[in-house]
């Protein structure tokens, strides 16, 4: 596994892997992690796979990666690097990963737990009945194929000018919902293929949507500024770019591959497959890899709206009487070009987060008017069975290119999880505890046990006390909606 | 964007059957003990790799190619008793290059057209190439309980061994 690799200790936070330690490293890497979650960090190879990345052409100060680091493909997850397109930097669709802009977003409402404690289990089962999930779902959102070229155009906005939303959700989604730059030219009549009709649905795996109630503030200033308190619920959602991502993923991966050797390109892995930001090969990559994006804020939307239709439908209100406002939506799987600081000039760096969120402090230009005061929400989930957490991003997040972890990151396989843990003992735990879970497969539920995650609790103490992120509050989970 | 070449005999849905249901491949599920499977499971943190052999080259590409349906789904209904027969055309630079195209091709021709593929011949394997025959069933009739997005260069290993030929390969879930 990572024994081997060497680690030189920075603080009690950082750790660096020196670029000597393989030839052809441009840049060192350095991982955000404490002793106790470094052992574990240590037992599969995410390690070698920071290393790899520092090969990457163009890439700039250091292959970086958050405490939610495991083995991945490619890059490990938890991955950020950032590359120079103006010094041959590279795009790599690794870097992003299948799923494109696989992300989440945390609704607040006015609900508190003694409102809805006696409704928990039939709103589990309706959100369950409304919102499609599971492999390869349909929903009921039907669109033309000019639409679906309008969708990843237009992402989120598409969904609120249907109806599906306001324009303060707009407002309140990275990137507005949006990239610009989107060319649906650049997607495959396959990915179109792929992703048909599944707009509006959750999908499977580690995708969810949970009814939390927050259990714990740290920053009673900044909740207020968000209208939290103590035993409010909220809404989280998990999904991201269904099929058409996985397609656009794939389609440039099997034509960069061929790029390696076109552009000179030596990387120890050729998941790693990637071309120059600026050659034809990369823009048409970034141009359909934003498509994918739209097309995943256009889905949470409507994922949001099913779950606000829901909340009306249990509770006898409108959703607005409710209080069911978007606090934030950010994604994890995503490359963008962003202005960062690098030896005191500003230049525009091609930043990827591979299982990693953007994380802007207070005061940052590219933030909402709303969070210019307190920073950006930065939304962590952890398992179905402890907490999930509410941040804001710190100015010390400037020397991680303003990103932060994106959840409590896996330990276990899910080959290991099916071995050793039963489906009925683990619900029947879960539900002493107070958590309803409804999945499409029993099999989900054992392959997402709390047990195969890291204790999301020390993944977050790590980004908190290196500066990059801070604690405003935490949520446990009450029902749980699995794909 | 141009895509491999993919001819439908009979169209995508709409095709006569083809094969007996007798003759299809059995379909076992992840958990289930089955002997003289050609495939295995081994342990990666966030995905799952699998460890296939096979007596040759052409083999050990067919039942790389069910593996992917065999732990991914498990036949539950008859909802739809229409086959589909596809040919699949791959070319490639090399032989791990037409691997992966190939895994990646079933996946996403599955996802697209609402398939599951249960029997595989392939005709033709060269370095760079390879045609096969692809059987499958509507996705209707199977419970999918694991997804597949796809299969990845990372780690990649094809080597010939002492029965023939043996992949891993690690598959993004």
């Amino acid at each position: 596994m990572s024994e081997s690799c060497p680690l030189e200790k920075i603080d009690d936070y950082r750790w660096r892997i020196p670029k000597s330690y393989k030839p052809g490293m441009r840049v060192p890497g350095i991982i955000y992690a404490d002793e106790k979650l470094l052992k574990d960090i240590r037992q599969d190879k995410a390690l070698e796979q920071v290393a790899n990345v520092a090969f990457l052409p163009g890439i700039v100060k250091a292959s970086l990666a958050m405490p939610d680091i495991h083995w991945g493909y490619g890059p490990s997850i938890g991955a950020v690097f950032a590359t120079d397109p103006e010094n041959g930097g590279v795009i790599t669709p690794a870097g992003v990963g299948f799923d494109i802009n696989c992300g989440v977003r945390l609704l607040r409402t006015d609900l508190k737990y003694e409102d809805i404690k006696d409704k928990i289990k039939d709103l589990v089962y309706a959100l369950f009945s409304d919102v499609p999930s599971g492999v390869g779902s349909k929903g009921d959102i039907r669109v033309s194929a000019k639409e679906e070229k309008e969708i990843l155009v237009k992402g989120a906005k598409w969904a609120v000018e249907k109806g599906f939303g306001t324009q303060d959700d707009l407002d309140c989604t990275e990137e507005n919902g949006a990239m610009q730059g989107a060319d649906p030219q650049a997607v495959s009549e396959r990915a179109y293929e792929r992703g048909k009709a599944q707009s509006g649905t959750l999908g499977s795996g580690n995708h969810f949507l949970e009814v939390q109630v927050i259990d714990q503030l740290y920053d009673a200033d900044i909740c207020d500024a968000l209208n939290l308190n103590l035993g409010q619920i909220t809404m989280m959602i998990h999904s991201g770019s269904r099929g058409l991502g996985y397609q656009v993923c794939e389609d440039y991966t099997r034509s960069m591959v061929h790029c390696l050797q076109k552009y000179n390109i030596n990387v120890p892995d050729r998941q790693l497959a990637c071309a120059p930001v600026n050659s034809n090969e990369g823009k048409a990559y970034l141009a359909a890899m934003k498509c994918a994006a739209n097309y995943a804020w256009a889905n949470r939307q409507c994922l949001m709206h099913l779950t606000r239709l829901t909340f009306e439908r249990i509770f006898g209100a409108a959703w607005q009487k409710l209080g069911m406002s978007l606090i934030y939506d950010v994604a994890h799987n995503i490359a963008k070009i962003e202005k960062h600081s690098v030896g005191g000039k500003e230049r525009d760096l091609c930043v990827h987060r591979k299982g990693a969120t953007r994380a802007l402090p207070a005061g940052h230009s590219d933030l909402p008017r709303r969070y210019k005061n307190i920073g950006q929400p930065v939304i962590i989930p952890g398992d179905m069975g402890r907490n999930s957490y509410l941040l804001v991003g710190q100015p010390g997040a400037e020397e991680t290119f303003f990103s932060c972890c994106h959840g409590a990151g896996r330990l276990k396989s899910r080959a290991a999880a099916l071995r050793s843990i039963n489906a009925d003992t683990l619900l029947k735990e879960l539900v002493s505890q107070g958590i309803i879970v409804k999945a499409s497969g029993r099999d989900t539920i054992v392959e997402e046990a709390p047990e195969v995650y890291k204790n999301v609790n020390d993944v977050v103490s790590v980004v908190d006390n290196a500066g990059i992120a801070k604690r405003a509050c935490r949520m446990r989970p009450l029902g749980v909606i699995k794909g | 964007m141009s895509r491999p070449q993919v001819r439908l005999l009979h169209g995508p849905l709409n095709s006569k059957i083809l094969l007996p249901a007798s003759k299809q491949y059995s379909i076992f599920h992840i958990n289930t003990c089955v002997k003289n499977k050609p495939y295995e499971i081994f342990d990666h943190t966030a995905d799952i790799g699998i460890r296939v052999k096979g007596k040759d080259l052409k083999e050990l590409f067919k039942n790389a190619g069910l593996a992917l349906f065999q732990i991914s789904s498990r036949k539950q209904f008859t909802k739809n008793k229409k086959h589909t027969v596809i040919t699949i055309k791959q070319k490639a630079e090399n032989l791990e290059e037409l691997f992966i195209n190939w895994l990646n091709e079933l996946l996403s021709l599955s996802a697209a057209k609402g398939l599951i593929f249960y029997n595989i011949k392939i005709n033709k394997l060269e370095e760079n190439s390879l045609e096969a025959l692809c059987m499958a069933s509507d996705i209707g009739n199977y419970k999918v309980h694991t997804e597949i997005k796809a299969a990845t260069y990372h780690e990649l290993k094809i080597e010939e061994i002492k029965e023939g030929w043996q992949v891993e390969v690690i598959l993004d879930v």
